[in-house]
Protein backbone atom coordinates (compact mmCIF):
# COMPACT_ATOMS: atom_id res chain seq x y z
CA UNK A 1 0.00 0.00 0.00
CA UNK A 2 0.85 3.59 -0.97
CA UNK A 3 2.21 5.76 2.26
CA UNK A 4 -0.01 8.49 0.92
CA UNK A 5 -3.28 5.85 1.17
CA UNK A 6 -2.61 5.26 4.46
CA UNK A 7 -4.67 6.64 6.83
CA UNK A 8 -3.28 7.66 10.35
CA UNK A 9 -6.13 7.55 13.86
CA UNK A 10 -5.54 11.27 15.41
CA UNK A 11 -8.62 11.42 17.39
CA UNK A 12 -10.81 9.04 18.12
CA UNK A 13 -14.35 8.99 18.62
CA UNK A 14 -14.32 9.80 22.09
CA UNK A 15 -12.21 12.66 22.10
CA UNK A 16 -14.00 13.76 18.73
CA UNK A 17 -17.28 13.62 20.63
CA UNK A 18 -15.60 15.31 23.53
CA UNK A 19 -14.40 18.32 21.70
CA UNK A 20 -17.53 19.22 19.42
CA UNK A 21 -19.39 19.07 22.94
CA UNK A 22 -16.85 21.73 24.14
CA UNK A 23 -17.03 23.67 20.84
CA UNK A 24 -20.95 23.88 20.72
CA UNK A 25 -21.33 24.75 24.37
CA UNK A 26 -18.48 27.29 24.42
CA UNK A 27 -19.91 29.14 20.85
CA UNK A 28 -23.35 29.15 23.10
CA UNK A 29 -21.97 30.43 26.15
CA UNK A 30 -20.12 32.92 24.51
CA UNK A 31 -22.54 34.25 22.19
CA UNK A 32 -24.85 34.29 25.08
CA UNK A 33 -22.13 35.68 27.43
CA UNK A 34 -21.63 38.70 25.31
CA UNK A 35 -25.30 39.60 25.22
CA UNK A 36 -25.77 39.51 28.73
CA UNK A 37 -22.55 41.69 29.02
CA UNK A 38 -23.51 44.91 27.37
CA UNK A 39 -27.14 46.29 26.01
CA UNK A 40 -24.43 47.01 22.21
CA UNK A 41 -24.35 42.93 22.20
CA UNK A 42 -28.07 42.70 23.25
CA UNK A 43 -29.36 41.57 19.85
CA UNK A 44 -27.03 38.28 20.47
CA UNK A 45 -29.65 37.27 23.13
CA UNK A 46 -32.62 37.48 19.82
CA UNK A 47 -30.53 34.66 18.31
CA UNK A 48 -31.54 31.90 20.96
CA UNK A 49 -34.99 33.40 22.56
CA UNK A 50 -34.30 36.41 24.25
CA UNK A 51 -32.69 38.00 27.56
CA UNK A 52 -35.35 36.20 29.64
CA UNK A 53 -34.66 32.90 28.35
CA UNK A 54 -30.60 33.16 27.83
CA UNK A 55 -30.32 34.49 31.72
CA UNK A 56 -31.81 30.61 32.44
CA UNK A 57 -29.77 29.25 29.37
CA UNK A 58 -26.55 30.57 29.54
CA UNK A 59 -25.14 29.57 32.75
CA UNK A 60 -26.50 26.23 32.20
CA UNK A 61 -23.89 25.69 28.65
CA UNK A 62 -21.56 27.29 31.10
CA UNK A 63 -21.33 24.19 33.03
CA UNK A 64 -22.01 22.10 30.23
CA UNK A 65 -18.30 23.65 28.71
CA UNK A 66 -16.78 23.11 32.20
CA UNK A 67 -17.63 19.38 32.49
CA UNK A 68 -16.54 18.99 29.40
CA UNK A 69 -12.83 21.05 30.20
CA UNK A 70 -12.82 18.67 33.36
CA UNK A 71 -13.03 15.47 30.82
CA UNK A 72 -10.68 17.05 28.06
CA UNK A 73 -8.23 17.56 31.38
CA UNK A 74 -8.47 13.58 32.33
CA UNK A 75 -8.16 12.64 28.98
CA UNK A 76 -5.15 14.77 27.89
CA UNK A 77 -3.46 17.03 30.65
CA UNK A 78 -0.72 14.39 30.47
CA UNK A 79 0.18 14.70 26.94
CA UNK A 80 -0.21 18.48 27.09
CA UNK A 81 3.37 19.23 29.56
CA UNK A 82 5.54 21.14 27.87
CA UNK A 83 8.94 19.59 26.93
CA UNK A 84 12.10 21.00 26.04
CA UNK A 85 11.16 21.43 22.27
CA UNK A 86 7.99 22.79 22.91
CA UNK A 87 9.80 25.63 25.16
CA UNK A 88 12.41 26.34 22.47
CA UNK A 89 9.78 25.97 19.95
CA UNK A 90 7.54 28.88 21.70
CA UNK A 91 10.17 31.65 22.06
CA UNK A 92 10.67 30.93 17.91
CA UNK A 93 6.39 31.70 17.75
CA UNK A 94 7.21 34.23 15.07
CA UNK A 95 9.19 31.62 13.01
CA UNK A 96 5.67 29.18 13.00
CA UNK A 97 3.52 31.51 12.38
CA UNK A 98 5.66 32.72 8.94
CA UNK A 99 6.08 29.56 7.51
CA UNK A 100 9.41 29.27 8.59
CA UNK A 101 8.93 25.34 10.10
CA UNK A 102 12.76 24.39 9.15
CA UNK A 103 13.52 26.39 12.41
CA UNK A 104 11.59 24.51 14.42
CA UNK A 105 12.31 21.94 17.19
CA UNK A 106 9.56 18.75 16.04
CA UNK A 107 6.73 18.93 18.25
CA UNK A 108 4.83 15.92 19.78
CA UNK A 109 1.02 14.33 19.61
CA UNK A 110 0.28 18.32 20.56
CA UNK A 111 2.67 21.12 19.40
CA UNK A 112 3.41 23.65 22.46
CA UNK A 113 0.79 26.13 20.48
CA UNK A 114 -2.24 23.51 20.85
CA UNK A 115 -0.67 22.91 24.43
CA UNK A 116 -0.79 26.85 25.13
CA UNK A 117 -4.13 26.73 24.39
CA UNK A 118 -5.40 23.92 26.16
CA UNK A 119 -3.61 25.08 29.82
CA UNK A 120 -4.97 28.76 29.03
CA UNK A 121 -8.92 26.63 28.82
CA UNK A 122 -8.13 25.07 31.53
CA UNK A 123 -7.38 28.20 33.64
CA UNK A 124 -10.38 30.67 31.90
CA UNK A 125 -12.71 27.57 32.36
CA UNK A 126 -11.97 27.65 36.23
CA UNK A 127 -11.94 30.97 36.53
CA UNK A 128 -15.11 31.65 34.49
CA UNK A 129 -16.99 28.63 36.33
CA UNK A 130 -16.13 30.18 39.93
CA UNK A 131 -16.84 33.82 38.82
CA UNK A 132 -20.06 32.68 37.04
CA UNK A 133 -21.17 30.72 39.83
CA UNK A 134 -21.06 33.63 42.05
CA UNK A 135 -22.80 35.52 39.16
CA UNK A 136 -25.49 33.25 38.52
CA UNK A 137 -27.29 33.61 42.40
CA UNK A 138 -26.82 37.35 43.53
CA UNK A 139 -28.86 37.39 46.61
CA UNK A 140 -27.35 34.34 48.07
CA UNK A 141 -23.50 35.63 47.40
CA UNK A 142 -21.49 38.19 49.60
CA UNK A 143 -21.53 41.85 47.64
CA UNK A 144 -17.62 41.69 47.79
CA UNK A 145 -17.43 38.44 46.11
CA UNK A 146 -19.89 39.11 43.36
CA UNK A 147 -18.06 42.61 42.80
CA UNK A 148 -14.69 40.57 42.13
CA UNK A 149 -16.67 38.01 40.00
CA UNK A 150 -18.27 41.14 37.69
CA UNK A 151 -14.91 42.00 36.49
CA UNK A 152 -13.28 38.70 36.56
CA UNK A 153 -15.69 36.97 34.38
CA UNK A 154 -15.59 38.40 31.31
CA UNK A 155 -11.86 39.09 32.22
CA UNK A 156 -11.49 34.97 31.87
CA UNK A 157 -13.75 35.37 28.92
CA UNK A 158 -12.01 38.00 26.45
CA UNK A 159 -8.63 35.56 27.24
CA UNK A 160 -10.66 32.64 26.35
CA UNK A 161 -13.10 33.55 23.17
CA UNK A 162 -9.47 35.58 22.25
CA UNK A 163 -7.45 31.95 22.42
CA UNK A 164 -10.75 30.17 20.70
CA UNK A 165 -10.83 32.39 17.48
CA UNK A 166 -7.11 31.77 16.77
CA UNK A 167 -8.14 28.16 17.68
CA UNK A 168 -10.88 28.41 14.96
CA UNK A 169 -8.44 29.76 12.13
CA UNK A 170 -5.83 26.78 12.89
CA UNK A 171 -8.42 24.83 12.64
CA UNK A 172 -10.04 26.06 9.59
CA UNK A 173 -7.59 28.23 7.03
CA UNK A 174 -4.21 28.07 8.60
CA UNK A 175 -3.69 24.32 8.74
CA UNK A 176 -5.28 22.64 5.87
CA UNK A 177 -6.86 18.90 7.31
CA UNK A 178 -6.79 19.39 10.42
CA UNK A 179 -10.79 19.72 10.03
CA UNK A 180 -11.15 16.30 9.05
CA UNK A 181 -8.81 15.09 11.97
CA UNK A 182 -11.12 16.68 14.24
CA UNK A 183 -14.33 15.54 12.37
CA UNK A 184 -13.50 12.17 10.73
CA UNK A 185 -10.49 10.92 13.04
CA UNK A 186 -7.65 10.72 10.62
CA UNK A 187 -4.74 12.26 9.13
CA UNK A 188 -2.60 11.53 6.43
CA UNK A 189 1.28 10.32 7.17
CA UNK A 190 2.92 13.24 5.41
CA UNK A 191 0.50 15.71 7.52
CA UNK A 192 1.31 14.26 10.64
CA UNK A 193 4.97 14.27 9.41
CA UNK A 194 4.99 17.88 8.92
CA UNK A 195 3.02 18.93 11.77
CA UNK A 196 4.02 16.84 14.56
CA UNK A 197 7.19 15.03 13.50
CA UNK A 198 7.92 13.20 17.04
CA UNK A 199 4.45 11.58 17.11
CA UNK A 200 4.49 10.50 13.45
CA UNK A 201 7.92 8.73 14.16
CA UNK A 202 5.78 6.71 17.49
CA UNK A 203 3.28 5.47 14.86
CA UNK A 204 5.80 4.74 12.26
CA UNK A 205 8.07 2.43 14.69
CA UNK A 206 4.86 1.39 16.13
CA UNK A 207 3.44 0.28 12.92
CA UNK A 208 6.85 -1.62 11.87
CA UNK A 209 7.52 0.56 8.84
CA UNK A 210 10.94 0.95 7.83
CA UNK B 1 -38.40 69.48 36.56
CA UNK B 2 -36.30 67.00 38.90
CA UNK B 3 -38.71 65.63 41.74
CA UNK B 4 -37.59 64.28 44.87
CA UNK B 5 -38.37 63.28 48.50
CA UNK B 6 -36.79 64.55 51.82
CA UNK B 7 -37.31 62.25 54.60
CA UNK B 8 -36.57 64.50 57.88
CA UNK B 9 -35.78 61.57 59.84
CA UNK B 10 -36.05 63.79 62.87
CA UNK B 11 -39.27 63.75 62.65
CA UNK B 12 -39.85 60.23 61.96
CA UNK B 13 -42.23 58.57 65.15
CA UNK B 14 -41.76 55.06 63.61
CA UNK B 15 -45.58 54.73 62.93
CA UNK B 16 -44.97 52.52 59.43
CA UNK B 17 -48.12 54.63 57.85
CA UNK B 18 -45.52 54.54 54.91
CA UNK B 19 -45.02 50.65 55.42
CA UNK B 20 -48.74 50.54 54.87
CA UNK B 21 -49.88 52.79 52.39
CA UNK B 22 -46.82 51.61 49.88
CA UNK B 23 -47.74 47.79 50.11
CA UNK B 24 -51.26 49.05 49.37
CA UNK B 25 -51.37 51.45 46.48
CA UNK B 26 -48.41 49.08 45.23
CA UNK B 27 -50.79 46.05 45.61
CA UNK B 28 -48.47 43.87 47.44
CA UNK B 29 -48.97 40.73 48.62
CA UNK B 30 -49.53 39.86 51.98
CA UNK B 31 -46.02 38.37 53.67
CA UNK B 32 -45.99 37.60 57.08
CA UNK B 33 -43.11 39.73 58.84
CA UNK B 34 -40.54 37.64 61.28
CA UNK B 35 -39.94 38.51 64.81
CA UNK B 36 -36.13 39.54 65.10
CA UNK B 37 -36.15 40.98 68.87
CA UNK B 38 -37.13 44.54 67.29
CA UNK B 39 -39.84 46.80 66.26
CA UNK B 40 -39.53 46.92 62.81
CA UNK B 41 -41.68 45.15 60.48
CA UNK B 42 -39.62 42.64 58.41
CA UNK B 43 -35.80 42.47 58.64
CA UNK B 44 -34.95 43.58 55.10
CA UNK B 45 -36.32 44.94 51.91
CA UNK B 46 -37.94 42.22 49.72
CA UNK B 47 -39.12 41.80 46.23
CA UNK B 48 -43.12 42.82 47.52
CA UNK B 49 -41.48 45.39 50.27
CA UNK B 50 -39.98 48.45 48.73
CA UNK B 51 -40.35 50.62 51.57
CA UNK B 52 -39.09 49.56 55.69
CA UNK B 53 -39.01 51.81 58.41
CA UNK B 54 -35.81 51.24 60.15
CA UNK B 55 -35.62 50.88 63.89
CA UNK B 56 -31.78 51.03 64.12
CA UNK B 57 -30.40 50.80 68.24
CA UNK B 58 -27.62 53.07 68.32
CA UNK B 59 -25.93 54.47 71.68
CA UNK B 60 -25.45 58.28 71.60
CA UNK B 61 -24.05 60.58 74.55
CA UNK B 62 -24.32 57.48 76.87
CA UNK B 63 -27.95 56.70 75.91
CA UNK B 64 -29.43 54.24 74.06
CA UNK B 65 -32.31 55.53 71.45
CA UNK B 66 -33.72 54.87 68.19
CA UNK B 67 -32.13 56.11 64.82
CA UNK B 68 -35.18 55.55 62.80
CA UNK B 69 -34.45 55.59 58.85
CA UNK B 70 -36.77 55.26 55.98
CA UNK B 71 -34.99 52.15 53.89
CA UNK B 72 -35.96 52.29 50.21
CA UNK B 73 -34.58 53.21 46.40
CA UNK B 74 -32.65 56.24 46.56
CA UNK B 75 -33.11 57.07 43.37
CA UNK B 76 -29.81 58.54 42.38
CA UNK B 77 -28.76 60.57 39.80
CA UNK B 78 -25.67 58.68 38.49
CA UNK B 79 -27.67 55.09 39.18
CA UNK B 80 -25.57 51.51 39.87
CA UNK B 81 -28.86 49.75 38.06
CA UNK B 82 -28.51 51.46 35.28
CA UNK B 83 -24.85 50.66 34.83
CA UNK B 84 -24.88 47.07 35.47
CA UNK B 85 -27.79 46.44 33.72
CA UNK B 86 -27.78 45.11 30.32
CA UNK B 87 -30.98 44.47 28.99
CA UNK B 88 -32.26 47.64 26.92
CA UNK B 89 -34.98 49.52 28.37
CA UNK B 90 -35.17 47.36 31.41
CA UNK B 91 -34.16 50.27 33.91
CA UNK B 92 -35.07 53.41 32.82
CA UNK B 93 -33.97 57.26 34.04
CA UNK B 94 -37.20 59.76 33.86
CA UNK B 95 -37.06 63.24 33.20
CA UNK B 96 -37.98 64.16 36.10
CA UNK B 97 -34.92 61.97 37.47
CA UNK B 98 -37.27 59.06 39.05
CA UNK B 99 -35.17 55.44 38.23
CA UNK B 100 -37.60 52.85 37.33
CA UNK B 101 -37.62 49.36 36.57
CA UNK B 102 -39.68 48.19 33.31
CA UNK B 103 -40.76 44.67 34.30
CA UNK B 104 -41.05 43.32 30.63
CA UNK B 105 -37.75 44.19 29.80
CA UNK B 106 -36.25 42.94 32.71
CA UNK B 107 -34.31 39.53 32.40
CA UNK B 108 -33.79 38.77 36.19
CA UNK B 109 -29.76 38.55 36.01
CA UNK B 110 -29.90 40.52 39.17
CA UNK B 111 -26.89 42.44 38.01
CA UNK B 112 -28.70 45.83 39.42
CA UNK B 113 -28.77 44.01 42.90
CA UNK B 114 -24.50 43.82 42.30
CA UNK B 115 -24.70 47.81 40.69
CA UNK B 116 -26.54 49.15 43.33
CA UNK B 117 -24.53 50.76 46.04
CA UNK B 118 -27.67 51.18 48.83
CA UNK B 119 -28.49 47.63 48.07
CA UNK B 120 -32.09 48.29 47.03
CA UNK B 121 -33.17 45.77 44.37
CA UNK B 122 -34.39 41.94 45.52
CA UNK B 123 -35.41 39.55 42.89
CA UNK B 124 -38.63 37.40 42.83
CA UNK B 125 -38.51 33.95 43.09
CA UNK B 126 -41.88 33.74 41.34
CA UNK B 127 -41.65 36.07 38.42
CA UNK B 128 -37.52 36.03 37.99
CA UNK B 129 -37.63 39.84 37.54
CA UNK B 130 -36.47 42.18 40.37
CA UNK B 131 -38.68 45.10 41.95
CA UNK B 132 -37.70 47.93 43.88
CA UNK B 133 -39.58 51.44 44.58
CA UNK B 134 -40.97 53.11 41.54
CA UNK B 135 -40.94 56.72 43.25
CA UNK B 136 -45.13 55.75 42.47
CA UNK B 137 -43.97 56.82 38.92
CA UNK B 138 -47.87 55.96 38.11
CA UNK B 139 -48.83 58.79 40.81
CA UNK B 140 -46.81 60.97 39.96
CA UNK B 141 -47.52 60.96 36.53
CA UNK B 142 -51.15 62.50 36.99
CA UNK B 143 -49.79 65.06 39.62
CA UNK B 144 -50.14 63.09 43.00
CA UNK B 145 -47.63 62.70 45.49
CA UNK B 146 -45.99 58.90 46.22
CA UNK B 147 -47.88 57.01 48.71
CA UNK B 148 -45.80 57.05 50.95
CA UNK B 149 -45.25 60.87 51.11
CA UNK B 150 -49.71 61.03 51.23
CA UNK B 151 -49.63 58.88 54.29
CA UNK B 152 -47.03 60.65 56.46
CA UNK B 153 -48.64 61.94 59.54
CA UNK B 154 -45.71 64.29 61.02
CA UNK B 155 -44.51 65.60 57.85
CA UNK B 156 -41.34 63.98 58.09
CA UNK B 157 -41.91 62.91 54.37
CA UNK B 158 -42.11 65.52 51.75
CA UNK B 159 -42.90 65.65 48.06
CA UNK B 160 -41.39 68.23 45.63
CA UNK B 161 -38.83 70.10 43.27
CA UNK B 162 -35.92 69.03 44.35
CA UNK B 163 -33.72 72.50 44.15
CA UNK B 164 -36.73 73.34 46.96
CA UNK B 165 -36.69 70.38 48.84
CA UNK B 166 -32.44 70.97 49.47
CA UNK B 167 -32.91 74.71 50.26
CA UNK B 168 -36.19 73.62 53.48
CA UNK B 169 -33.72 70.74 54.09
CA UNK B 170 -30.90 73.49 54.33
CA UNK B 171 -33.25 75.53 56.30
CA UNK B 172 -34.34 72.33 58.88
CA UNK B 173 -30.41 71.61 59.51
CA UNK B 174 -29.74 75.16 60.47
CA UNK B 175 -32.80 75.04 63.27
CA UNK B 176 -31.22 71.53 64.27
CA UNK B 177 -27.96 72.98 64.99
CA UNK B 178 -29.75 75.94 66.54
CA UNK B 179 -31.20 73.72 68.93
CA UNK B 180 -27.95 72.10 69.50
CA UNK B 181 -27.50 69.32 66.98
CA UNK B 182 -24.23 70.24 66.12
CA UNK B 183 -23.69 66.91 64.03
CA UNK B 184 -26.90 67.47 61.60
CA UNK B 185 -26.79 67.67 58.07
CA UNK B 186 -28.01 66.26 54.75
CA UNK B 187 -27.97 63.09 53.48
CA UNK B 188 -26.72 63.67 49.71
CA UNK B 189 -24.03 61.45 48.70
CA UNK B 190 -22.45 63.05 45.87
CA UNK B 191 -20.97 59.64 45.23
CA UNK B 192 -23.67 58.62 42.94
CA UNK B 193 -24.15 62.53 41.84
CA UNK B 194 -26.71 63.12 43.98
CA UNK B 195 -29.90 61.39 45.05
CA UNK B 196 -33.67 61.96 44.61
CA UNK B 197 -34.59 60.60 48.02
CA UNK B 198 -32.78 63.45 50.12
CA UNK B 199 -32.16 62.76 54.04
CA UNK B 200 -32.10 65.61 56.65
CA UNK B 201 -29.60 63.08 59.40
CA UNK B 202 -29.09 64.77 63.12
CA UNK B 203 -26.00 62.98 63.21
CA UNK B 204 -24.90 63.56 59.38
CA UNK B 205 -21.31 62.63 60.49
CA UNK B 206 -22.26 58.90 60.96
CA UNK B 207 -24.59 57.99 58.36
CA UNK B 208 -23.98 54.50 59.05
CA UNK B 209 -25.87 54.67 62.22
CA UNK B 210 -28.89 55.49 59.68
CA UNK B 211 -27.84 52.53 57.63
CA UNK B 212 -27.10 54.64 54.91
CA UNK B 213 -23.44 54.12 53.50
CA UNK B 214 -21.12 56.85 54.08
CA UNK B 215 -19.41 57.34 50.26
CA UNK B 216 -21.72 55.42 48.41
CA UNK B 217 -20.47 55.23 44.69
CA UNK B 218 -21.18 52.81 41.53
CA UNK B 219 -18.56 50.16 42.26
CA UNK B 220 -15.36 49.91 40.53
CA UNK B 221 -15.51 46.81 39.41
CA UNK B 222 -18.82 47.73 37.68
CA UNK B 223 -17.50 50.83 35.87
CA UNK B 224 -14.56 48.59 34.81
CA UNK B 225 -16.59 45.75 33.84
CA UNK B 226 -18.51 48.43 31.79
CA UNK B 227 -15.86 50.52 30.21
CA UNK B 228 -12.26 49.76 29.85
CA UNK B 229 -13.36 45.90 29.45
CA UNK B 230 -15.35 46.52 26.79
CA UNK B 231 -12.68 48.37 25.64
CA UNK B 232 -10.27 45.27 25.62
CA UNK B 233 -12.67 42.74 24.52
CA UNK B 234 -13.43 44.87 21.47
CA UNK B 235 -9.21 45.02 20.55
CA UNK B 236 -8.95 41.12 21.31
CA UNK B 237 -12.03 40.29 19.38
CA UNK B 238 -11.24 42.24 16.13
CA UNK B 239 -7.54 42.17 16.69
CA UNK B 240 -8.12 38.07 16.75
CA UNK B 241 -10.07 38.32 13.62
CA UNK B 242 -8.27 41.04 11.09
CA UNK B 243 -5.02 39.58 12.66
CA UNK B 244 -6.13 35.52 11.18
CA UNK B 245 -7.35 36.99 8.15
CA UNK B 246 -4.27 39.07 7.27
CA UNK B 247 -2.26 36.56 8.23
CA UNK B 248 -4.38 34.34 5.94
CA UNK B 249 -4.32 37.10 3.10
CA UNK B 250 -0.30 37.31 3.53
CA UNK B 251 1.36 34.14 4.49
CA UNK B 252 -1.54 31.74 3.21
CA UNK B 253 -1.88 27.92 4.86
CA UNK B 254 0.88 25.53 5.78
CA UNK B 255 1.84 23.26 3.33
CA UNK B 256 3.87 20.51 3.76
CA UNK B 257 5.28 20.83 0.41
CA UNK B 258 6.41 23.90 0.22
CA UNK B 259 7.40 24.66 3.85
CA UNK B 260 8.52 20.98 5.15
CA UNK B 261 12.07 20.22 7.30
CA UNK B 262 14.20 19.87 4.14
CA UNK B 263 16.79 17.39 6.53
CA UNK B 264 14.11 15.16 6.55
CA UNK B 265 13.46 11.63 5.04
CA UNK B 266 10.72 11.91 2.11
CA UNK B 267 7.51 9.72 2.44
CA UNK B 268 8.83 5.56 2.94
CA UNK B 269 6.20 2.80 1.58
CA UNK B 270 4.95 0.24 3.43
Amino acid sequence: MKLDEIRIPRFDAYERVMHWMAALSFVYAALTGLALWTPVLYWLASLSGGGFVIRGTHPWSGVLFSVVIGWMYRRWAKTMYLDADDRVWLTRLDKYATHQHGALPPSGRFNAGQKMLFWSQVATGLLLLVSGVVLWFPEEMPRGLRLAAIAAHPLAAIGSIGGILVHIYMGTAAVPHSMRAILRGWVSPEWARFHHPKWYKVWRDSANLR
Amino acid sequence: MIVAKLIDTTLCIGCKACEVACQEWNDQEYTLGTFNGSYQTMPDLAHNFWNLIRFNEVERNGAQSWVMSKYQCMHCAEAGCIAACPAPGAITQMANGTVDFVHENCIGCGYCITGCPFDVPRLSPATKKVYKCSLCSDRTAVGLEPACIKTCPTNCLTFGERDELLRSAEIRTRELKADGHAQAGIYNPAGVGGTNVIYVLNDATQPEQYGLPKDPEIPWTVRLWKGPLKALGAMVFMGSILGAFFHYVIFGPQDPEKHGHPEEEPTHEA
